[in-house]
């Protein structure tokens, strides 16, 4: 008897140079690049996550341009996701407002999705643009926020755990 | 319009779909990969199965097989480094997948976007960066603002306490030319008078520098240039000087030559002080010998030109580049003579304000020759008598408001003696009261007094019609402090102490 691993497709999400393409490197050939390279269109990677209860998911990436807001083009991307990583530069407040707007475009479009708000490039604190009340806001409407930085690794591998599980949590 | 040749449209058929690369996957009803064709591994997708679940080796598929209607998804990256235009074709029984190159076209794009990304960011790391200098900008204004208050306090504190304490040595130098003048005053009584006159006022020159510096730090130095009559200055100033030099077997001789006229527009005040500060250093520093004074004109460019030479130590080099400094600039000659120091520093401040300059020449056992210059045109306003037309002053009643008796009943005195007939008030409500009642042709008015200040009461007054001149008291030289005494209603403003001169003279040119 064969088992099929279960197939989840989820969708980086958020402005332009926020660091989708480098989180989505980082977890899946754990490398990492200084250098800025435009997303033009759509990444497609995958990778098997083996949560810590045992269940096994295999995520399939799609590494989506980076825009303050949806266009035709990515909406057409969005389709059969289950779920979503939004993804705002913590160096520039802007790309804050951008994943606000972006979520409620992107929950029009795909329903109400299970997703992680990521607040990346945590390791260049001393240029930090996004305060305290700001995220204590999100969290009290209940979203998930976690620090991330694919440059040194932290909070990468948390992130896709955790939206993998709400993904099977929720059966998206 | 013809239509294209047959041969012409196969030619460019198959031109297009050598270009595209053209794959295509067909997915059957139960989402198996059915068949396949093209150039799927140019795409990444090597070792297709057919009768396979599709999403299983496609998993690019998962989640978009079920489309109602023909999708097309834009420059799809499925691995590797091509890019590919994916359009998915539903059909009643199979889903078709198809995927056409986009790499040139998608490398294109980005090296455009990758241009506008970069940009963007950029002008954004510039605007966060202006932005952060002009937080630093504002910051350092504020600490600046901040030291210029406390700055500006502190000199306003020792202004205060200085002008309070000249009030004490002013009485006392009025009040001993007073009993210096008393007919029946001994012989040794009028010595040691003079001693105290003498020291009093060495007290008030040194009080005069310190004011002058802190006013100086405070940049809020302003000229008074009045008609001035020079010789008489000098004359002033020989009565006051040669008794010491007298006293120290020093000859002492004012040479002005005739170039000079007898009126000159100047700073009367602050060339005083300039001069009272080289001569009382040159009679200070030398023991014996001479100290001459030379006063030149120049008519073509009104330059007064002077020089005061002494046959005293002398100065080194060193020395000299140091003593026109402030008083903080150099610890070693401020601390063995500081008021000296001090003066010369005020002295050069004073004269290039005036449109000078002052230097010195000099050597050690040489002597020094102080010379400086100013600028001052020739006045040729005829000169006014000083002494008072005691008919017209008769019935004149001079209101004088101060609350220091010391400075009320001296200043009463010297007005009575010029002939006028004076009430005074030591506090604002009496004035207000003797004022409206009496009508004085003038009031001399303290503006600092406790309880209702002078500028309430002249506000008060004015509000109540008083129409006649109004002389301010104050012991404050700074311009916006005397501006705001005119604002409220004085006609003038005098800064104390006063002498007895200037007071006659500014009465009697406001009782004109």
């Amino acid at each position: 008897m064969t088992t099929t691993t279960v197939q989840k497709k989820i969708c980086m999400i958020g402005d332009f140079s926020v660091g989708k393409t480098c989180l989505v490197a980082r977890f899946v050939r754990q490398s990492f690049s200084e250098k800025y390279l435009t997303t033009v269109g759509v990444k497609i990677d995958t990778k098997p996550v083996n949560l810590v209860d045992g269940r096994q998911v295999k995520l399939i990436l799609w590494d989506i341009a980076g825009s303050d807001a949806l266009s035709t083009t990515t909406t057409s991307y969005l389709r059969g996701s289950a779920g979503y990583l939004l993804v705002v530069d913590g160096t520039r407040r802007p790309t804050w407002d951008s994943a606000l707007n972006l979520q409620k475009a992107v929950s029009t479009q795909i329903g109400n999705k299970p997703f992680i708000l990521l607040l990346n490039k945590a390791d260049l604190t001393d240029q930090w643009e996004i305060k305290q009340t700001m995220v204590d806001e999100q969290t009290q409407k209940g979203w998930n926020l976690l620090l991330t930085s694919a440059k040194t690794g932290m909070g990468v591998e948390e992130a896709f755990s955790l939206l993998s599980t709400k993904m099977l949590d929720a059966g998206t | 319009m013809n239509t294209i040749p047959l041969h012409i449209a196969k030619y460019i058929r198959s031109t297009w779909m050598a270009d595209t690369i053209i794959s295509y996957l067909q997915i059957d009803k139960q989402g198996n990969l059915a068949s396949w064709g093209g150039h799927p591994r140019h795409y990444g997708l090597p070792n297709l199965i057919m009768g396979q679940p599709a999403t299983e080796q496609l998993c690019f598929l998962e989640g978009l097989l079920s489309v109602p209607h023909s999708q097309k998804l834009e420059f799809v990256n499925l691995g590797g480094d091509r890019y590919a235009h994916v359009h998915i074709i539903p059909s009643s029984d199979n889903t078709w997948i198809l995927l056409l190159d986009a790499t040139r076209e998608h490398n294109q794009k980005q090296q455009m976007q990758q241009q506008v990304n970069e940009l963007t960011l950029l002008t954004y790391r510039q605007s966060q960066l202006l932005q952060e200098l002009e937080t630093a900008r504002r910051s350092l204004e504020e600490e600046k603002q901040k030291l210029e208050e406390l700055i500006e306090s502190k000199s306003r504190l020792i202004t205060s306490i200085l002008k309070e304490t000249e009030v004490p040595p002013a009485c006392m130098v009025s009040y001993t030319q007073l009993i210096n003048k008393v007919e029946q005053a001994e012989v040794r009584t009028t010595d040691y008078l003079t001693s105290v006159k003498d020291n009093t006022n060495s007290l008030l020159a040194m009080i005069d520098n310190v004011l002058d510096e802190t006013t100086l730090e405070m940049g809020q130095v302003a000229l008074y240039t009045s008609s001035c009559d020079i010789k008489q200055l000098l004359d002033n100033l020989v009565s006051v000087f040669l008794p010491v030099a007298r006293t120290k077997g020093l000859l002492f001789q004012v040479d002005i030559k005739d170039t000079v006229p007898t009126r000159l527009l100047l700073d009367e005040l602050r060339f005083r002080q300039v001069l009272i500060n080289l001569i009382t250093n040159a009679l200070k520093f030398t023991q014996k010998g001479f100290v001459l004074i030379t006063f030149n004109w120049q008519w073509q460019t009104s330059i007064l030109e002077f020089v005061i030479a002494d046959s005293g130590p002398g100065i080194s080099k060193e020395t000299q580049n140091k003593i026109f400094g402030s008083s903080a600039t150099d610890e070693h000659t401020s601390s063995i003579y500081p008021n000296s120091k001090l003066g010369l520093s005020i002295s050069r401040h004073f004269a290039k304000l005036m449109g000078g300059e002052l230097s010195v020449e000099s050597s050690p056992q040489m002597g020094s020759i102080f010379s400086g210059f100013i600028q001052a045109s020739a006045s040729y306003t005829l000169s006014t008598k000083t002494g008072q037309d005691s008919s017209a002053t008769l019935n004149t009643t001079i209101l004088i408001v101060v609350d220091s008796p010391d400075v009320r009943i001296l200043m009463g005195i010297y007005l009575e003696d010029g002939g006028y007939t004076v009430i005074t008030a030591d506090n604002g409500i009496e004035a207000t009261h003797l004022a409206l009642q009496h009508q004085p042709e003038l009031i001399l008015m303290d503006m600092q007094m406790s309880g209702l200040t002078g500028y309430e009461v002249v506000k008060q007054l004015r509000f109540q019609h008083f129409r006649q001149p109004i002389i301010a008291l104050s012991a404050s030289s700074l311009p916006q402090d005397h501006q705001y005494a005119l604002e409220v209603g004085c006609n003038h403003c005098l800064t104390k102490p006063i002498s007895p001169e200037t007071l006659l003279e500014t009465v009697k040119q406001f009782l004109k």
